[in-house]
């Protein structure tokens, strides 16, 4: 049996490229993993981990994974649970949508500076639950 | 919901690589065919909703010609499609063209000027793809 990786939290984004939501998902999760928690968190392609053996597969019992949606479909929550096991936790960017009605989102590509508010908030619940399932790990290993 | 089935126009499904920048391009491009190139003639096709089953597209990519954008050598989109029982009639791998036009992307949130360009460049080519598709149709 494979052991979780301590001091690591896995990311798996929706990435959808229907609604800006996909996108925001995306570029949140990009952020986070690149600029805000680098040495503390991973990520796989949603379609690799679709498409792939047991390599891919075994990802959520090696890192515990946040899964990062767009919209109430929640594939990638859905995805992560079928295909490798259950989310330590899950996120959705229309959650954040709903607490700030006053925010749009239209873009798919590009987004507008005042859609990058919504990225900005989405970054900050991420950045949160990593660092809530770190203090676990830790509090646990203690 | 748009009827993908009535064969005029062409499914285009995209790489969602997030670890790539390659995987970025692939987005990129295809967003310029679908928004800007050929946007009443392509529907783009989300691969993670329809791999998930949560959207209602299994049975719609088995009654399309689909052009695949796909980022890496992993080919994901091309394997996924294929699993999915999709007619797959033209493809675009992102790292060749890198290649053969001697351009990298920056990263996976910033693809830069050199993936900006690729971009252009692949989104073109599937342009063109879809053309020769719609043509062949009217030809059938």
């Amino acid at each position: 049996m494979m052991a979780i990786v301590k001091n690591k939290v896995g990311i798996v984004s929706c990435s959808g490229e229907e609604l800006p939501e996909g996108t925001v998902s995306r570029i949140a999760t990009r952020l986070v993993l690149e600029k805000l928690r680098p040495d503390e968190t991973v990520t796989i392609c949603l379609p690799l981990f679709l498409a792939g053996g047991e390599d891919e597969r075994s990802f959520t019992r090696v890192y515990p994974t946040i899964t990062v949606d767009g919209c109430e479909k929640q594939c990638a929550k859905v995805g992560t649970s079928k295909y490798s096991g259950k989310p330590a936790a899950t996120l959705l960017v229309t959650d954040i949508l709903k607490k700030h009605p006053e925010l749009e989102l239209a873009s798919r590509d590009e987004l507008t500076p005042e859609e990058t508010i919504v990225v900005d908030l989405m970054v900050e619940e991420i950045v949160k639950k990593v660092d809530e399932i770190l203090y676990q790990q830790k509090r646990m290993g203690n | 919901m748009t009827d993908l089935s009535n064969h005029k126009k062409i499914a285009i499904v995209a790489c969602a690589g997030m670890d790539k920048g390659l995987g970025s391009v692939a987005r990129t491009s295809v967003f310029k065919v679908v928004e800007e190139l050929r946007s009443d003639r392509v529907e783009l096709i989300s691969l993670v909703p329809l791999l998930s089953d949560v959207a209602p597209h299994t049975a719609l990519v088995t009654s399309m010609p689909i052009v695949i954008v796909d980022g890496c050598i992993e080919r994901c989109a091309t394997k996924l499609i294929i699993k999915k029982g999709g007619r797959i009639k033209g493809r675009v791998l992102v790292s060749n063209s890198a290649r053969k036009y001697g351009v990298t992307p920056k990263s996976a949130s910033d693809i830069g000027q050199d993936g900006e360009k690729l971009s252009n460049a692949i989104a073109d080519e599937a342009a063109s793809l879809v053309d020769k598709l719609i043509g062949e149709k009217k030809d059938e």
